[in-house]
Order: C-alpha cells, then sequence, then structure tokens
C-alpha cells in the first residue's frame, strides 16, 4: 500500500468513527429525560403554542430518536450546532466550544512540555541506571504520578500553594481562573490564547498573570502522564542499549557519554517522540478534571457543566471535535514514525 | 500413545516450573516489587477482615455536633480549623456527618477493592472474548469489531463515562458500567493480537489437525499461552479503575452523600477545603497508595515477563 493510500484509508475510517461518536453521545443525551431540552433555546417567551409547534418541528424534536440524528446531522452540514443550556446563557454550542477551546490548548501544550521536560530525564536515567537506586526513584515517582487521581492532586496543590504559602506569608500561586478577574478584558483578544494575547499586546503583566495561572493546572495534567513518558523511554532505551551496534560503539573505544547521547538516545526517542503527539491530544480531553478543578474556563470544564445539564449540544460539538483532533493526531503520529524509522512500512 | 502425551505434558510442566521460579526470582530482586506486593497483600486481607474490626453501622451514624473536627495534635492544619474537645481521639478527624474519618476510610476501602475487581475482571472478560473471536474468526467480523473499539478509542478523557452516569442514574451498577465503557477497549487489541500471532504456530494446526473446535483451541489453548500480557494489563488497570470510579464519585454521581466510598468523601472535602482539609487529604491518598500498589506489582511483572528486556 502506497502511503497515500493509507492516508485515504484512515481518513474514510475517521469519518466512520466520527459518526460512531456522535451516535453513542446523541442517543444517550437526548435518550434519556433531563433537565435539558435542546430546542429551548429557539422559543422565545412571546411565541405562541402553534408557533412552537411549529419550531420543533422544523427541527425535528417530534420525531423517533434516529430520526432526531440525522436531523441533526442535517443541521449540522448547514452549521448550525444548536444552542447550549442555561450554564453557558444559551450562547450557540459551536461558538461556547471555540471561545473556550485557546485556554484548554494552552493548558494541554504546558502540560505536554512539562511531560518531556520531566518524562525524558526520568525515562534516560531509569534505563542507564537500571535496576539500581536512580531508576527506583525514578519509578515511584513515575507510578505515583499515573496512580494519583488529579481531581485530588489538584486540590492539594491549591490548598499547598495557595492557601498554606498565603498564610506563610510566602508568595503564593493563584488556585483558579485564567487571569486574575481584574485583569480580564483589558488586553484585545486576538488568539485566545491568554499568554500569547498579553505578548501581543505588549502587557507584560497579563502575560505573566496569565503564566502564573497555567503552573498548577498544567503540572496537574502533566504529572499523570509524565511518568507513561518515563516508562516508555525506559523501556525502549534499555531496548537499544542491548543491540550490537551499541557494543560496536563501546568496543571501538567510544566514551560512553558519546554512546548514549550520539548513538542510543537517537533510536531510544522514536517511541517517545510520536507518543508526544498521542500524549498532547489525550491531555486536550484529559483536562476536563484540571480545568474543573481549577475553575479554568476551558473546554474541559465546560463538558463537566454540561454533563450536569445533559446539554447534548455541546457534548457533541466537544466529543466531535475532540474525536477528530485524537483520530488526526493518531494518523499523523503514524505517518511520522514511518519518516523517523525506516524499518516501519506501510 | 497416551503415556508419550504424558510425557510431553510433563516435560512441559518442568520447564514451565522453571521459568515461573526464575521469574519469580527476578520479581524478587526488585525491591520496589516486594513492597508493592506486601502493600497490594495488606490491601487485600483489609479488604477481607474490615467489617470484622469496624461496624458498618457506623456509616450511618449521624452526628452534627461534632462535624468538620480535628484532634490530633500531630498535625497543625493551621488557623480555622475546628478543634473536637470529646473523650474520642479521632486519628484523622471527622467528616461532615460527625463519624470518624479513619473508621470511614477502613470502610471506604474494600468497597473500592471490591468494586475496581468487578470493572477490571469485567471489562476483561468482555474484552478477551471479543478480541478472541475477532482474532480467530478475522475478515468482516474482525473489521466490525476494530471500528468499534476505534469509535471507543476516540472519545476524549472521561466524558463518555459522565454522560454515561449522567443519563442512567445514580446507582453503583450504572456507574461500575460507566467505568467499563472506558476500560474494555484495550484488552480486545491485546487478545486480538495474541490470537493473531499464536493462530499461526504448529501446536493450534496440530490441535486443528486433531479436530479440535475453535472454542476448544481459543479458550483451552490460545488463552492460557497468552494470559501473562492479560495479568500485566488487569494489575496495572486496577489502579486506573479506581481512580475513574472515584472521580466519577468527586464529581457528584454518588448514589448518596453519606456513602463510605474513597471519592465520595473527598468529595465532601472539597467544599470545606480550607476549614477542614483533612477531608480531602486522607482519603486521596489512600487511592493513591492502592493505586500506586497494585502499579507496583504490574509494572514489575511487565518489566520481567517482557521478552525484549528479560536477560
Amino acid at each position: 500500500m502506497k502511503l497515500y493510500e493509507y492516508i485515504i484509508r484512515r481518513l474514510i475510517l475517521m469519518v466512520f468513527v466520527l459518526f460512531g461518536v456522535s451516535a453513542i453521545v446523541f442517543y444517550l443525551c437526548r435518550g434519556f429525560p433531563t433537565g435539558f431540552a435542546p430546542w429551548a433555546a429557539y422559543i422565545h417567551p412571546k411565541m405562541t403554542a402553534q408557533q412552537i409547534a411549529e419550531v420543533i418541528k422544523v427541527h425535528g424534536f417530534d420525531q423517533p430518536l434516529h430520526i432526531q440524528y440525522f436531523y441533526w446531522l442535517q443541521d449540522i452540514f448547514r452549521g448550525e450546532w444548536g444552542f447550549t443550556g442555561t450554564w453557558a446563557q444559551n450562547l450557540p454550542a459551536n461558538r461556547v466550544f471555540f471561545d473556550r477551546f485557546p485556554y484548554t490548548v494552552e493548558l494541554s501544550v504546558a502540560a505536554t512540555i512539562l511531560t518531556i521536560a520531566i518524562g525524558l530525564p526520568l525515562g534516560v536515567i531509569s534505563a542507564l541506571r537500571s535496576n539500581k537506586l536512580p531508576d527506583h526513584i525514578s519509578r515511584i515517582i513515575a507510578l505515583t504520578g499515573y496512580s494519583t487521581p488529579s481531581y485530588w492532586f489538584g486540590f492539594i496543590l491549591q490548598l499547598v500553594f495557595f492557601y498554606y504559602f498565603s498564610l506563610w506569608g510566602l508568595p503564593h500561586l493563584p488556585s483558579s481562573g485564567a487571569v486574575t478577574s481584574r485583569l480580564i478584558g483589558t488586553i484585545p483578544k486576538v488568539t485566545g490564547l491568554a499568554i500569547l494575547d498579553g505578548l501581543l499586546a505588549s502587557n507584560i503583566e497579563y502575560a505573566w498573570d496569565a503564566f502564573l495561572h497555567l503552573i498548577l493546572p498544567s503540572f496537574t495534567l502533566a504529572f499523570i502522564s509524565l511518568g507513561f513518558l518515563a516508562r516508555i523511554v525506559r523501556a525502549s532505551m534499555l531496548e537499544v542499549l542491548r543491540q550490537d551496534y551499541i557494543t560496536m560503539a563501546r568496543s571501538k573505544g567510544l566514551k560512553e557519554r558519546i554512546v548514549i547521547y550520539r548513538h542510543a538516545l537517537k533510536n531510544a526517542l522514536i517511541p517517545a517522540v510520536t507518543m508526544t503527539g498521542i500524549f498532547f491530544a489525550g491531555l486536550l480531553g484529559g483536562a476536563m478534571i484540571s480545568e474543573y478543578v481549577f475553575a479554568r474556563p476551558g473546554v474541559g470544564q465546560a463538558a463537566v457543566l454540561a454533563v450536569f445539564q445533559g446539554d447534548s449540544n455541546f457534548l457533541l460539538v466537544y466529543s466531535l471535535v475532540l474525536a477528530t483532533i485524537i483520530v488526526i493526531t493518531n494518523l499523523i503520529v503514524d505517518i511520522v514514525y514511518v519518516f523517523l524509522d525506516p524499518r516501519i512500512k506501510y | 500413545m497416551k503415556s508419550i502425551s504424558v510425557g510431553v505434558r510433563r516435560g512441559e510442566l518442568a520447564a514451565k516450573l522453571a521459568d515461573l521460579k526464575y521469574t519469580l526470582y527476578l520479581l524478587r530482586k526488585n525491591p520496589l516489587v516486594v513492597a508493592g506486593s506486601l502493600m497490594a497483600l495488606f490491601f487485600i486481607i483489609l479488604s477481607l477482615v474490615a467489617d470484622q474490626i469496624i461496624n458498618p453501622d457506623l456509616a450511618h451514624t449521624f452526628d452534627y455536633t461534632r462535624s468538620y473536627k480535628w484532634n490530633n495534635p500531630l498535625i497543625n492544619w493551621g488557623p480555622g480549623v475546628a478543634i473536637y474537645h470529646g473523650p474520642e481521639t479521632l486519628p484523622l478527624g471527622t467528616d461532615g456527618y460527625g463519624r470518624d474519618l479513619f473508621k470511614m476510610i477502613m470502610l471506604a476501602i474494600p468497597l473500592d477493592m471490591y468494586i475496581a475487581l468487578i470493572i477490571t475482571v469485567g471489562s476483561a472478560t468482555f474484552g478477551i472474548l471479543l478480541g478472541a473471536i475477532a482474532g480467530y474468526v478475522g475478515g468482516k467480523f474482525d473489521e466490525v469489531v476494530l471500528r468499534i473499539t476505534d469509535i471507543f478509542f476516540a472519545f476524549p478523557g472521561l466524558v463518555l463515562a459522565l454522560v454515561f452516569a449522567a443519563m442512567f442514574g445514580r446507582t453503583i451498577t450504572n456507574l461500575m458500567i460507566a467505568v467499563l465503557l472506558v476500560w474494555w477497549p484495550p484488552y480486545v487489541r491485546l487478545m486480538r493480537g495474541q490470537v493473531l500471532s499464536e493462530k499461526e504456530k504448529a501446536y493450534v494446526e496440530a490441535l486443528r489437525a486433531l479436530g479440535a473446535g475453535p472454542f476448544r483451541i481459543l479458550f483451552r489453548h490460545i488463552l492460557p499461552n497468552s494470559i501473562y500480557p492479560i495479568l500485566v494489563q488487569m494489575t496495572l488497570d486496577y489502579g486506573g479503575v479506581i481512580l475513574t470510579f472515584s472521580a466519577l464519585m468527586f464529581l457528584g454521581f454518588s448514589p448518596s452523600p453519606a456513602l463510605p466510598e474513597l471519592g465520595n468523601l473527598a468529595s465532601d472535602g472539597y467544599f470545606h477545603i480550607f476549614e477542614a482539609p483533612w477531608l480531602l487529604f486522607f482519603p486521596g491518598l489512600t487511592i493513591v497508595i492502592i493505586a500506586l500498589a497494585f502499579n507496583l506489582v504490574g509494572d514489575g511483572l511487565r518489566d520481567v515477563l517482557d521478552p525484549r528486556l528479560r536477560r
């Protein structure tokens, strides 16, 4: 199979996956009575009962569930994503999503950077000193990372770095939101990424404030994934170190440093590089609890709020966009893998 | 004929025993695996005897006069914390219902461990069945199963479990199904891969020639030969399952706010984080220790059983 054939095949499969994801969310959200009425936003208090019936009929809300799904699909292709519940002031679901999305992207980027910055060295150290004390310590850190409930870790960080640090009179980190409330709206919104916007408006105070707000949530988020990365790097590093060309390099009399950094690390990092893409996509979805705990106005927090109201419109936008990102990231990762590792062919 | 086959069996068994001995030796060499196993064993024994040590009725005994109180002098939580002056020593303080938090955690551990066990075994069984059949049958059925797992892999984070929990009401069973929905797909891929690689081996060919049916081949021969990776995956997932389940409880899907479950106890603490920080701290810490114990064992097992890393 040629590479472009492979890509086309995967993209066709992606359409199928998106249908599946939307059908499951649609069925779960619309199939059960919740407080949320998807047609509520179309209705004005001054409308007559007849007009209301008309609205419900046009959008197919009176049809059986499986037919409603096709009405919904039709609306989607017309660019109508429906309206959110009262938790987001009945604004259009796609607008709510894309207004909030940059905050989640910012958080996931920061968490990905932290994951690499901590997880990678941990894994390398672990492999080089395999089954010795540094390996044990790094293993404990890695495993504690993914044994820790992120809601708990987030609150403990808040408790220590916000509450206790301020009690002890130390400089403390902000505990909630994306920027301090007094700064909200002081700069024009260009990209939606708070730090970048602050820098673009050359408002250093804003950018710094946004950065401080990012530290605790991104660390909460990264703490889970850095363990996974460390374990992957360790395993692949150990495997590479055992190969003949490494023995060869050593027997040539190369210094251990050069053997490791020039020869071993390059090959050992291939799985790690590709995993980073998958982590980023996963962190976008995993940001839910971290955002909820730190009251960060991203899409993950919105999804938790939407779940409590059974807001199918927002949840559909959320799961469809993120599923698209996850599937496309996986595809890109697979393609990059071919370029990084010439042994692999599709 | 019979004696020959028995002879072969015996040789195989001896080889397996030697292999197992070597595995155990490798595991013993790793102090973290030993520590993890001891911790896991402790929690398993604890969950078997907890309701004999602590009266389960205490979970329903409320005393609002002593809610959110602390009287353990070893830890100072700072100002703003209410001190209990009554006769009882409360090592971990009290919760909102005035119950002794230490006893509530002791009662919560068996519940969480039991729930996580059912979810892990349930999702593994489901995934193994589906993956084994898909890998063995192949063709259209295999394709359909793979596409279905693709859909489940594409769900972002917790959203599937949350939506399911929100729609199907708050009973423990429904929450368990919600968590199971998230954890079964990897087993399908794992088992399918195992079956695909085992299927081509000579012994399967021989079994087929002898007239063994597909179910006999799959579940009497292929499954036992590929059980180790699955067991490792289950041990590693066990901690994650506890985290997911308690996260649902924490977010407020608990059937009753007074249920002694670790996530639910922590959820009570989150509204009182500054006046009663212990209420969030200790249940969460318990989750970390349980999950860590099983992850240590699983991680060590994976290292030892991984042919690429095994010496």
